[in-house]
């Protein structure tokens, strides 16, 4: 069997400041985030997040988890735009997403928080990025969440 | 920085089927590989592809990238049913690729074929499945594809 080899990518944080809440939809409880800013570093690549159109259009689903849908766009610090769109997942127990509702930072350990990014550009410097499979994870502070982004090898 | 772990939940072999070439659109070559059946094999689930609505609606870049999009369901050995999709990417150098397009068994670890699937049943004895983010390490074997399946921890 193939093991499972990863090598981390970068580490980005994004600020959410508006959430749009729209209540309980046929899907699930829609929340929708801004993603207002931004930044990232790893070894290969650093810049911010473009605060145009990004966001989080997250799910509460009636199984307590909640399911994230984003779309953001990254700017290298050599001008190169980077399309970012990740589905993730974040559950805990019922005490701890209560905390994370309420704004509290909550130890990552604490509640299972993972995220699949891909990426979209047309900078050839960057083009590897297209090709690659990546998983996340996430640390949900007050001001946004923070991931650490692996590429699979 | 959070240590990355995993669990290997299933290998999944997946037979293919009828291909539809549908040629170049506006995102590329599309081919629709129809999955005609398959097993599931892990320490947590067993079962086989229901075939009719599963498939793989697969984009090919111009440098030979594979871009997948799939949906196929489970049916496990015990009546639940698991409706599985994933995006992935298969990519390598072109005499690489050639071997495999021509048939040829390759070892995996000449090129890069890595998926990131997700999943979605009613049933509660697979329920944990709605809430993990995973990874498919792959190997086309000239049968057809052949995913080792790892939970991200």
């Amino acid at each position: 069997m193939q093991q499972v080899q990863t090598e981390f990518l970068l580490k980005v944080q994004f600020e959410v400041t508006e959430i749009s809440d729209l209540g309980p939809t046929p899907t699930g409880n829609r929340r929708i985030a801004r993603v207002t800013g931004g930044h990232f570093e790893g070894p290969k690549l650093k810049g911010t997040a473009v605060p145009g159109p990004g966001g989080d259009w997250l799910n509460f689903t009636p199984d307590g988890a909640t399911r994230l849908d984003v779309r953001v766009t990254l700017k290298t610090d050599d001008d190169a735009l980077i399309y970012m769109t990740y589905s993730g997942v974040r559950h805990g127990s019922p005490e701890v997403m209560a905390r994370l509702a309420a704004g509290e930072e909550v130890d990552p350990s604490e509640l299972y928080f993972r995220i699949a990014p891909r990426f979209e550009t047309g900078a050839e410097k960057y083009e590897w990025l297209n090709r690659i499979v990546c998983i996340g994870t996430g640390h949900r502070l007050p001001t946004g969440p923070v991931y650490t982004i692996y590429q699979i090898l | 920085m959070q240590q990355l772990s995993f669990e290997h939940i299933f290998d999944i072999d997946i037979a293919i089927g009828a291909r539809h070439v549908i040629g170049r659109g506006p995102f590329g070559r599309r081919v629709i590989a129809e999955v005609s059946g398959g097993t599931v094999d892990g320490p947590r689930i067993k079962g086989t592809i229901m075939p009719g609505t599963a498939g793989d609606w697969v984009l090919i870049a111009d440098d030979g990238t594979f871009y997948l999009d799939v949906r196929l369901t489970i049916e496990t050995d015990d009546g639940a049913r698991i409706y599985m999709t994933y995006h992935g990417t298969r990519h390598g150098a072109p005499d690489v690729l050639a071997r495999l397009d021509s048939g040829e068994e390759v070892d995996p670890s000449e090129y890069y074929f890595r998926t990131v699937p997700f999943f979605e049943t009613g049933d509660e004895r697979y329920a944990w499945m709605n809430r993990i983010v995973a990874v498919g390490l792959g190997d086309r074997t000239p049968r057809g594809p052949l995913y080792s399946v790892h939970q991200v921890l």
